[in-house]
Order: C-alpha cells, then sequence, then structure tokens
C-alpha cells in the first residue's frame, strides 16, 4: 500500500512540473465545456420566416400577426416573386403562402395554406411545422361562428424541465464527454512516456508489481481527473445555472466510478501503444468519437442503428450521462440510477484487469 | 514542351519526389488518410440522429373502453408513440416516467367516454419527459395534432378544418437525417484528416531533425512547403472522392449540383484544412503537442461550423465567431451542393470567404516557415 501511494505521490510531483500537460488538464476541459454548453442549441429560436399573402386581407393579416405573436418566428422579406427564392437563398427557413381566395374559404369552411420549410435541419423542419399546425389551430379556435367541435383535449406537462431549457439537456451529457476523454488521455501519456523515455524497464526489473505500478498512477491521476471533475462542475454551476435536484451521493459515487473508470481507460490504451502520439490519437479518437457519438449527448440512445447500437453498449458515457441527468435534472435518485455505478464501475475494473496482464507480461521475474 | 522540362528539371520537382516517396513508404499516413475518415463518417452519419419517433409512452386507462382503446390506436398509428407499458393507475406510471423507462405517460380518465357521449370535451392527462428538451417538444407538438385528428373523426359532420396546412419539405422531403449530416461531416473529416496528416508530415521533419537540412538547401522557403503540400493534396482530394462515394453509396445523398464546381471547391477547403495543419506544427515542437493543440483548433472550428448543431440555434456571439470559421462556408457549400443544387453565384461570398482563408493560412505559414530559417 505504501509503495502504492508513494508512487502515486512521484506521479503527481511529474505531473505538476509539465506545463503543457497541467494547462491541457485544467484548460481544455473548461474549454470544452464552454464551447459545448453556448453553442449546441438544437431547437432554432427566431427562425427567419417569409409570407406570400396573395390575400392581403383583414383575415389573412390577422392570421400572419397570430404567426409572428408566438416570437418564435420573425418575419423576412420574399425576396422575389417565387415563394422558394428566399429559401433557395436560405435567408427564409419556410415561407407561407395565403391563397387568393383565403377569407371566402375559410368563411365557406374549407382553405389550405401552404407551408413550404426547407428540410435542409431535418430537426427545426419538424419544429417549424409543428409550430405553424399549432398556431393554426389556435386561429381556427379564434375564428368567430365556429361550432367547437367536441373532442379529446390532452393536457400536457412537460416534466422535469418545464421551461424547456436546452441547457439543462446539453450541460450535464458534457461531464460524460469532458470527464471520459481528459483522465484517459492524461493517464495513456504518463503509461507511454514511462516507455519511451525508457524508465518503464526500471519499473519492470524492479519488485513493484505491474498492478502497484499502474494503481499508484491510476491515483494520482484519478486526483487531478476529480479537480477536473470539481472544475467542470463548478464553472456549469455558475454560468449554465446547474443545480442538484436530488442527494449528492449518486452523483459523488457515480463521478468517482466514471473517473477511475476513464483513468483505467487511459491505462490500457497506455499499455497497449508504444509511442505518446498513438496514445494520445487513440484516447482522442476513441474516447471522443464514442462518447460524443454512441452515448446519447446530443439525439436519442434508442435512434443509433442496429450495429453501432450494440456497441453503444459498452460505452460508459452512455451510463454515467444518465446519472448526471438524473442528479441535475430529473431528480429521482437511487430508483433511476443504481445501475449505473455498477456497470461502469465492472467496465473500469475489466479495463485496469487488461492493462495490468499486458504489462505483467513485461515484467521481469526473478 | 519546355515548360514540363523545365518542371521535371527544378528543384521543385525533385523535392517532391522526394515527399511522394516518403508518404508511400509511410504507412502510418496511408492508415490516417483512409481508416479514420471512413469510421467517421459511418459512425457521425448513422449516429446523429434527431427522428423523434418510436418513442415509449406508458398508459393508465382508467377508462378501459373501446372509445379510449381507439384514441390510444390513434396516438400509435403513425409511430411517433409505441406503447410499452400498460399501468392500473396514474402513481405507477408517474414513477415510471421518473426514473426514466418511460419517455411519455397518458392517463385516460374514467370519465372519457360518458364526457364524449354527452357532448362533452374529454380531457386526458400527459407528461412528458421533459429531460430532453428538444424531443419533448417535437413530442407535445404531435400529441396535439394527434388529439385533434382524433376529435375530427369522432365528429364526421366536420368535413375538414377551415383553416389547414399543407408543409411540403423541400431538399430533404423525406427528413432524412443523415442528409443533413454527412454534407457536414464531409467537411469535418477533411478538417480533421487534413490537418493531422499535414501538421504530421511537417512535424516529423523537426522530430527527426532533417528540416534544417532541408532549410539549409538552395531551396526557396516556398519551395520546400509547396513540394510538401502538393503530393498531400492530391491524396487528401482522394479522401474528397472517398467521402463522396460513400455520402453517394451509403447515405444515397443526392447530389443535386454540379459535381465538378463541389470537388473543385472542397480542394479550395484542403487547402484551408492543409494551412491549418501547418500553422499548427509551426506552433509546437513534438507531435504530441500538435495532437494536443489541435484539440484547441479543431474543436471550435467543427462545433461553430454548424456541421452538426444548427448555427440559426446559437446565441448571438456564437453565431457571430462562426463567420470567422472556415468550415461554416464549407458546410454552407456542401448542403447547398448537394442538397438544394444551388449555381455557383449563390455561393460566391462563401467561396471569396474560403480563398482568402486559403491565402492567409498560407502565408501564415510561408513566413513562419522562413523565420524557423533564422
Amino acid at each position: 500500500m505504501n509503495r502504492i501511494l508513494s508512487q502515486a505521490q512521484k506521479e503527481l510531483a511529474q505531473f505538476s512540473r509539465d506545463r503543457l500537460t497541467v494547462a491541457l488538464a485544467l484548460i481544455l476541459p473548461l474549454g470544452i465545456l464552454l464551447i459545448y454548453g453556448y453553442a449546441i442549441r438544437l431547437e432554432t429560436k427566431n427562425i427567419p420566416l417569409a409570407v406570400q399573402d396573395f390575400d392581403n386581407s383583414p383575415l389573412s393579416r390577422t392570421y400572419v400577426e397570430r404567426l409572428f405573436a408566438t416570437n418564435q418566428f420573425i418575419p423576412t422579406p420574399l425576396a422575389g416573386t417565387s415563394p422558394l427564392s428566399a429559401l433557395d437563398r436560405g435567408t427564409a427557413k419556410a415561407t407561407v403562402v395565403i391563397p387568393p381566395t383565403f377569407s371566402r374559404d375559410v368563411a365557406e369552411g374549407s382553405s389550405t395554406v401552404q407551408v413550404l420549410v426547407d428540410g435542409t435541419d431535418v430537426n427545426n423542419a419538424r419544429v417549424i411545422q409543428n409550430s405553424i399546425r399549432g398556431v393554426t389551430n389556435f386561429f381556427i379556435q379564434s375564428l368567430p361562428n365556429i361550432s367547437r367541435p367536441q373532442g379529446v383535449i390532452p393536457r400536457i406537462r412537460i416534466w422535469f424541465n418545464p421551461g424547456r431549457q436546452e441547457s439543462l439537456y446539453i450541460v450535464p451529457g458534457i461531464f460524460g464527454v469532458v470527464l471520459w476523454v481528459f483522465p484517459s488521455m492524461l493517464a495513456a501519456i504518463s503509461v507511454v512516456r514511462e516507455k519511451e523515455q525508457g524508465t518503464a524497464i526500471q519499473v519492470y526489473a524492479s519488485d513493484l508489481s505491474s498492478t502497484e505500478w499502474l494503481l499508484g498512477k491510476g491515483i494520482a491521476y484519478w486526483l487531478v481527473a476529480v479537480a477536473e471533475a470539481l472544475g467542470v462542475m463548478l464553472v456549469s454551476f455558475l454560468l449554465f445555472g446547474i443545480r442538484l435536484k436530488t442527494g449528492p451521493v449518486p452523483l459523488l459515487l457515480g463521478t468517482g466510478i466514471y473517473l477511475a473508470a476513464a483513468v483505467s481507460f487511459g491505462l490500457f490504451i497506455g499499455a497497449r501503444t508504444g509511442n505518446q502520439n498513438g496514445a494520445v490519437q487513440g484516447t482522442a479518437i476513441a474516447g471522443f468519437l464514442t462518447s460524443f457519438l454512441l452515448s446519447g449527448f446530443i439525439y436519442r440512445l434508442e435512434n443509433i442503428p442496429f450495429p453501432l447500437s450494440l456497441l453503444s453498449n459498452l460505452v460508459p458515457a452512455r451510463y454515467y450521462i444518465v446519472l448526471t441527468r438524473d442528479a441535475f435534472v430529473r431528480g429521482t435518485g437511487w430508483p433511476g440510477v443504481w445501475y449505473v455505478p455498477i456497470v461502469v464501475g465492472l467496465i473500469g475494473f475489466l479495463l485496469f484487469k487488461v492493462a495490468s496482464k499486458i504489462l505483467q507480461r513485461m515484467q521481469l521475474l526473478d | 514542351m519546355p515548360l514540363i522540362r523545365r518542371l521535371l528539371e527544378s528543384r521543385f520537382w525533385a523535392l517532391m519526389l522526394k515527399e511522394i516517396r516518403q508518404i508511400l513508404k509511410n504507412r502510418q499516413l496511408i492508415f490516417l488518410l483512409t481508416f479514420p475518415p471512413t469510421v467517421q463518417l459511418l459512425i457521425f452519419g448513422l449516429a446523429l440522429s434527431p427522428d423523434v419517433d418510436h418513442l415509449s409512452l406508458g398508459v393508465a386507462d382508467y377508462a378501459n373502453s373501446a372509445k379510449s382503446r381507439e384514441f390510444i390506436s390513434a396516438l400509435v398509428e403513425n409511430e411517433v408513440f409505441k406503447v410499452s407499458s400498460y399501468q392500473t393507475n396514474q402513481v405507477a406510471l408517474g414513477r415510471q416516467v421518473r426514473v426514466g423507462n418511460l419517455t411519455a405517460g397518458l392517463v385516460i380518465p374514467p370519465t372519457f367516454d360518458r364526457d364524449l357521449n354527452e357532448g362533452r370535451s374529454a380531457e386526458v392527462q400527459v407528461f412528458v419527459d421533459g429531460v430532453d428538451a428538444n424531443t419533448a417538444g417535437i413530442a407535445s407538438g404531435y400529441l396535439n395534432q394527434i388529439a385533434n385528428q382524433y376529435t375530427r373523426r369522432l365528429n364526421p359532420q366536420l368535413t375538414s378544418p377551415p383553416v389547414e396546412t399543407q408543409t411540403r419539405f423541400l431538399y430533404n422531403p423525406g427528413l432524412t437525417s443523415s442528409w443533413f449530416f454527412v454534407p457536414g461531416v464531409i467537411g469535418l473529416v477533411l478538417t480533421l484528416t487534413g490537418s493531422l496528416v499535414s501538421s504530421v508530415t511537417m512535424i516529423r521533419e523537426k522530430d527527426v531533425g532533417t528540416l534544417e537540412q532541408l532549410l539549409m538547401t538552395p531551396a526557396a522557403g516556398w519551395e520546400i512547403l509547396l513540394a510538401k503540400v502538393a503530393p498531400l493534396f492530391i491524396l487528401l482530394m482522394g479522401d474528397v472522392l472517398l467521402a463522396s462515394a460513400m455520402g453517394r453509396f451509403v447515405f444515397q445523398l443526392p447530389f443535386r449540383g454540379n459535381f465538378l464546381l463541389f470537388f473543385v471547391l472542397s480542394g479550395l477547403y484542403v487547402f484551408v484544412s492543409i494551412g491549418i495543419g501547418i500553422l499548427l506544427a509551426t506552433l509546437s515542437r513534438t507531435r504530441q503537442q500538435v495532437v494536443l493543440t489541435s484539440f484547441f483548433f479543431n474543436v471550435p472550428i467543427i462545433q461553430l461550423s454548424g456541421a452538426i448543431a444548427p448555427i440559426e440555434s446559437m446565441p448571438p456571439f456564437f453565431k457571430f465567431l462562426s463567420w470567422f470559421d472556415p468550415l461554416r462556408h464549407y458546410v454552407a457549400i456542401s448542403r447547398s451542393l448537394i442538397l438544394k443544387g444551388a449555381a455557383v453565384d449563390a455561393l460566391i461570398p462563401n467561396i471569396a470567404v474560403l480563398f482568402g482563408f486559403a491565402a492567409i493560412l498560407m502565408l501564415i505559414s510561408i513566413s513562419r516557415f522562413r523565420s524557423q530559417l533564422n
């Protein structure tokens, strides 16, 4: 135990002497938090909408007013005579074409308004379609002498995030990405550096076992990772208004285990690769791609198609993001996340075992 | 053909042959040019999907009648929702949503039939998991529409609503999500690969120490640089073809615009990405530093480009920053040419900016290259 701790101490001393890695460890996670936290928003507000009103009657103008009263659309000129020209130029995301017979048709009970939507951004195309339909419905209900049909009225309540703030969805997800990529990268570099500089041979020749060696490194980088986690969460608390919604125990325990798993992943990559570039690229590409794309960070996990969805089951970030979203948004606590520390811990343990197996083979026996 | 002979006898040609020979010998470089781009395109193209369908819905049906079941089947009809559990009471249903097993819960009150039969409107309660704000918004929009349609079905005397909207999605009528992402991801892949490959080849000479030797030869700085860039450029154009072929055959992108124009403009962007790589290499001493500093460049470049999340939704400051992102302009070009079939004149501003970036980056790298000489 003592040997492990002194190994950890040595590792921390070495870490703090290398300016570049210290900067990497502390600045990069915050930089990524800021960029992702501010720049990833899926739903567009202020959608530029052009209207071609052939009717130009009081009724059609009321309809147009309703459209812009939602604060979701901002009026944009048509840029030509064709309803398509503004869309082709990209100055409008949708064009509403009101037919010349609009008010007459409405009085007679049926009219059709054409809505042309730029389908390039698939998600916002859906948002636009939905809100124009919603506005149209409100408009119909406000029409005089309309017999309101008896039917089903859904009373929709949005739970956990009633204002539908996207930052509450994105920011806890960033924790999953950042706290995986950087701890693992640092750990991987530290293993490989010893290999490159030849100090690993001294360790192989000493009576320090590979498990002890890796544990010492692991503890050191786990502590660095904890500092990163605290920094990232503190900044999110201050800038993005992220607050704990439940008792802190699941988050603390889960984060501790997640960081340990991330460090183990780094040790594993470090044990596998021979040079620093390979280590950095391995953790950057494998860690980043999987925790960014296969974790449900941006879009729903269920949307990942079949062969990839199997792979996503092995991505610890996917479980940890469930836990952070629970801690900061949902607030259910253990009943919703009990399995997260178990699965993540298991993956981390396996990675560590494999890493120490690989290094054991290098060990010189006496 | 004196011009060709002059080229073949020039110092530049000799340098370029040396670079080509070096690249062909470098297995790792060939790997970096083929494997990561393929994997990135596949994973980004397949995994990024904002579709809102088959949301798991839980139902607590207190009415349990033909009418209520009809309403539930109306909800699942267009596959936005799928009923994944029936609960006997509201509390159990709420617990399932809280735990995260269900995206939405529907409570049909016992008075559902009575209300409808007696000519009143029946209220049903729906709770939607709002953690995923975007999905929750779209799902509740759909819920309202489905309830409206159902209402219409209950009242056959109403033929059609007084105002009906007819939506047409242009450029991507099926709302295929890969059509949105893949044109952007092609740019992302070119950025990552171009900057990585060029910085790695530059830095290797530094690492090995042969750069000093090269700089001591009578060759001018620009000759050395151009001889390094030209073969990389050709190889990266191979990546453009690879990415386009995958876009066409794996993701069925329509490529509505002029493909030659797309190819040429991609070439322009490849120059920009090589420029970024050279800049990275002149900023750092070792390969490890290159990869680390590339994080500082590539993450913002990718994130502000609109390749992954739409620029329109960014806050004003980031929207403003994105104008200085070369990838933003390439993504705009790529989407316009692949999806919209735009003509050149609509793309002139973007092309001009890319030209500017290519020129500035090349000038910076030549001057920094020269300063290494001293």
